[in-house]
């Protein structure tokens, strides 16, 4: 028999707005606990909610933009439940009646594309946060710190059909939303920050079978390398159970990130009843025609339609994937330098591959002002014209990253130029072959590979300024003469 | 003279006359509260030394013509779940009886801004949770007409100070009828404005949906003035409405009709007669009177007492000893806020938490809070379509006097019964009012409740005042002042 997986993900989405969800205290990023606080995101007595318009924008563009029909009447209900930092021990979200529902959402996986059927998206407020001393968790912590910066932030959550069937999907699914969330400017998309957060539920049944197995839910997973770990350990634990004829329970189980391994958090029996109603604080929430235009006219280029784009310059999928999930400023570079070049191979590699690799080592987070996007033209130009080796090349790229020098200055000051004159090439090899006799004749009796040692010998004398494929073509012609 | 007997408009013009100062008024009303306290308890506070220098103050406004406002250097009593910065809130709650509010209701940021004195908060039931304020973690308040009975509820405390004259009106807070049943039960006029007209930012929450701020006063007038004060949309409350007013007919062209439902069996002869000397002074002056049906009023406690719990049983979970109020101890951070929860809410309380939170459980939704919903939808359909034929609506106030202290604590299903004929204008959001109109055999007052279409406010403390002209009630309990 054999087992297929099914994997559904809800994600929560931190957004960027200057002010909370229903108050107007600041949304900040700070250590320092409790500075960002008043009667209402504290859950005072008598303090009352209103809500923040921008939110609403931002979950509408993001409704907007997975496709997602809009509810036009909405509302916002209570999700009750105690925890020491949940202000009001309810949560403001939304129930039958979210922002957006039906939507969907294209991933690339290699060269192939799929889409995530997405459920819903919906406002919800955030909690503060705990740190349990003694131990990781509430049951057993000796004593509890609880910061309530963080309480009201704007949450927008993003529930997916139960339609992901690996954690390789997974993984790409919240790439992409990341991205989105991203490109519409509605939150800094930061994982290490918690601005995404996300929990699976799996579940595994026969291959072809129509009915779903028993659902788990996996929470706890702090980065893309622990939801791909832990959707994969769950997978084999649940394919092991069912093997064995083990009864899966329904149950919420935590990710351990040092161990790396699931266990049991509550079981459905321990699972709470959030007994959702209509907040009385807040009337229904029309959203008008107009609203919906004005959000959708402030709905910059997606995601999907950037890679078709890309792809459209002639890169693979993959390689359009790879930039649509950079920094603006890379996307916007490559296009540059492609216009000018008309090679998007070699565009993409020097910006993808050298560039953002020297920029690493060193330490640079941005382009120098003085850096112009011709300069990885010229580069480019200079290489494939053979006036510069590849390896020169990066020694200019280097160069240019720290003084304010065009490419050609940089060859010329460097005296990097290739030697493309026959003639002159000939005689530094007639030279070299007389001083190496020996290697000559062994290359003669069929040690071709020694034809690199020669080729690198030219390259010194030269100080690289030789063309190398012009050397060994030279080289291997003398010789048999 | 007695000049805590006088209407406000009267006290004012003596002020601006010079004829007497706010300060000697002031004194006075403290004399009083000296004179009434013991044996009545309206006041759980009393502020006095810290508002002399306050009356001071508005004594040299008076002195230098520049006192602008009607209220200025008035004493009003705050019922007990009001939140004044800096002064104990504490909803009568062994919860809430060390809790300090940081800030102003809107209603107190609004009578400060209008100069208003405070004498201090008064009593009543915990949360405003019952008919008679017994249910204070304090100590019961007493009917200034006869000891030996119940002032009403919730806002028992701040009619009993109006009735002793410790003050010369109060706010109090009306779910079910928590300010014309004491009213009614004291002798005095309690208005419930529409819904909305009037923030509840600082109130502490009971039911959201049902919950209004408004006056406990001698006269029509004087409710007029302190809701003029009060009322108007507040961007702290977004339930909060702006005060449209519609104008409806008071004069003799105006429509009386008598709701059928609450004039029949559970309701006294006494209350009944009250309604009846009314309606005939009304015809007599020329007014058309005729009987309105309401059927569904029948259900109106039914639907109350699921969606006020309901509502209830959310708003009060953020009393947990994590952040405020009352902590007991327990050895895990649940078992601390299971054990505050435990000690801190009194009996009423913890049945209608329960009532509330079964009412939304997982199954029973649909069944109970969703069918309430609904009857409440019909509820104001019905009140709509009464208001297509007539403009004001006539009912008793509570369906008996006053009831002695004891009486009906041990059965709640009574006490809720107290409130039927108030619950409808909650449920629908409608102005309400109580006017004093008789004395029992027991020499106890009852009152008649007048109720109108949504934002007909003025429209209906007009009527009101007509009618206090003609029954001409004028009598308070000896013995206070």
């Amino acid at each position: 028999m054999s087992l297929q997986p099914t994997i559904g993900i809800e994600t929560h989405i931190e957004l960027n707005t200057n002010t909370k969800m229903f108050c107007r205290c600041g949304v900040v990023d700070t250590e320092d606990p409790n500075v960002s606080l008043c009667p209402t995101c504290l859950g005072l007595p008598g303090a009352l909610p209103v809500p923040n318009k921008k939110a609403i924008e931002s979950i509408t563009l993001l409704a907007l933009s997975t496709g997602c029909e809009i509810t036009r009447k909405g509302m916002f209900h209570r999700k009750n439940y105690f925890y020491p930092d949940l202000p009001k021990n309810y949560q403001i979200s939304q129930f039958d009646l979210p922002v957006g529902l039906n939507g969907e959402l294209e991933i690339v996986i290699e060269e192939s594309t799929d889409n995530i059927q997405i459920e819903r998206v919906h406002m919800e407020e955030d909690t503060g946060k705990s740190t349990h001393s003694g131990s990781g968790r509430i049951e057993s912590a000796t004593s509890t710190a609880l910061d309530f910066n963080r309480s009201g932030v704007p949450l927008v959550e993003i529930v997916t059909k139960p339609v992901i069937t690996s954690s390789k999907q997974a993984v790409a699914y919240i790439e992409e939303l990341r991205q989105l969330a991203i490109d519409l400017n509605i939150s800094e998309g930061r994982l290490e920050k918690g601005n995404l957060r996300f929990d699976a539920n799996i579940s595994v049944a026969p291959e072809g079978s129509s009915e779903l197995g028993t659902k788990v839910e996996i929470k706890n997973m702090n980065s893309l390398r622990s939801l791909e770990r832990a959707i994969d350990y769950e997978i084999e634990r649940q394919t092991k159970a069912v093997e064995d004829g083990v009864e899966i329970i329904q149950e919420t189980r935590h990710w351990d990130e040092n161990k790396e391994l699931t266990s049991t958090m509550r079981s459905k029996e321990g699972s709470a009843d959030y007994r959702y109603f209509s907040d009385p604080d807040l009337p229904n929430m029309y959203l008008s025609e107009d609203f919906i235009n004005q959000v959708k006219s402030t709905m910059p280029q997606l995601p999907k339609k950037q890679r078709e784009e890309l792809v459209d310059t002639g890169l693979s999928l993959k390689q359009a994937n790879i930039l649509s999930k950079s920094d603006v400023w890379i996307k916007s570079l490559y296009f540059k330098v492609h216009k000018q070049t008309k090679d998007s191979e070699a565009s993409f590699n020097w910006i993808t591959g050298e560039l953002q690799g020297q920029m690493r080592k060193s330490n640079i987070e941005k382009l120098p002002d003085w850096f112009s996007y011709e300069y990885l033209s010229e580069i480019i130009e200079l290489i494939k014209n053979s006036k510069i080796s590849f390896t020169s090349a990066k020694v200019i790229l280097s160069e240019l990253l720290n003084t304010d020098s065009t490419p050609n200055e940089v060859a010329e000051q460097k005296n990097l130029f290739q030697e493309n004159d026959t003639d002159k090439i000939s005689e530094m090899i007639v030279q070299i072959l007389e001083e190496n006799q020996d290697v000559v004749e062994r290359i003669k009796t069929g040690e071709d590979k020694l034809v690199g040692f020669l080729v690198g010998l030219v390259m010194k004398q030269s100080n690289g300024s030789v063309n190398p494929g012009m050397a060994k073509e030279l080289l291997l012609k003398k010789i048999e003469d | 003279m007695d000049i805590t007997n006088l209407p406000i408009r009267k006290i004012n013009t003596l002020f601006s006359k010079k004829e007497l100062k706010p300060s000697e008024l002031y004194s006075q009303i403290f004399d009083n509260a000296a004179n009434s306290e013991a044996s009545l308890h309206a006041h759980l506070t009393l502020f006095e030394d810290e508002n002399i220098k306050k009356a001071k103050e508005s004594d040299s406004r008076f002195d230098s013509g520049t006192a602008e406002s009607l209220l200025d250097g008035i004493p009003i009593a705050i019922k007990d779940n009001i939140n004044i910065k800096g002064y104990k809130t504490t909803c009568s709650s062994k919860m809430l009886s060390n809790y300090t509010s940081p800030y102003d209701a809107t209603v107190i940021k609004k009578l400060k801004e209008s100069q208003t004195l405070f004498t201090g908060k008064t009593n009543l039931d915990e949360f405003a949770m019952g008919s008679s304020t017994e249910n204070s973690a304090f100590g019961l308040t007493r009917n200034p007409w006869n000891t030996d009975f119940v002032p009403g509820g919730s806002s028992g405390g701040s009619a009993a100070s109006v009735g002793a004259r410790s003050s010369i009106a109060a706010l109090g807070s009306d779910t079910g009828g928590s300010i014309r049943q004491p009213a009614s039960f004291c002798g005095l006029v309690g208005f419930k404005p529409t819904y909305g007209t009037v923030s509840r930012y600082g109130l502490i929450a009971f039911a959201s949906s049902l919950d209004q701020i408004g006056p406990i006063t001698k006269t029509v007038d004087d409710s007029r003035i302190i809701f003029s004060a009060i009322s108007g949309d507040d961007p702290r409350d977004a339930t909060s409405i702006v005060n449209n007013q519609v104008d409806i007919p008071s004069g003799k062209s105006a429509k009386i009709g008598v709701i059928k439902e609450l004039m029949e069996d559970g309701i006294s002869d006494e209350a009944k007669n009250e309604v009846n000397k009314v309606t005939e002074i009304l015809k007599s002056n020329g007014y058309e009177v005729k009987e309105i049906s309401i059927p569904i009023i029948e259900l109106a406690i039914s639907i109350y007492y699921l969606i006020a719990p309901a509502e209830c049983s959310a708003n009060l979970a953020r009393f947990d000893g994590v952040r405020y109020g009352l902590r007991v101890d327990g050895n895990t951070s649940y078992e601390m806020m299971e054990n505050t929860r435990a000690e801190g809410f009194g009996k009423e309380v913890k049945r209608r938490i329960l009532l509330g939170t079964y009412a939304l459980s997982a199954g029973y939704y649909d069944e109970y809070y969703g069918k309430a919903l609904q009857a409440r939808k019909e509820m104001i359909d019905e009140f709509t379509k009464a208001f297509d034929e007539v403009d004001y609506l006539i009912s008793p106030t509570t369906p008996t006097q006053a009831f002695k202290a004891g009486e009906k604590t041990s059965n709640p299903l009574e006490m809720y019964m107290s409130d039927l004929c108030t619950i409808p204008a909650n449920l629908a959001g409608l102005p309400a009012i109580s006017i004093p109109t008789g004395i029992t055999n027991e020499n106890l007052p009852l009152g008649v409740q007048v109720m109108s279409r949504a934002l007909s406010d003025h429209s209906l403390l007009n009527f009101s005042e007509i009618i206090e002209k003609e029954i001409q009630f004028n009598q308070q309990p000896k013995g206070w002042v």
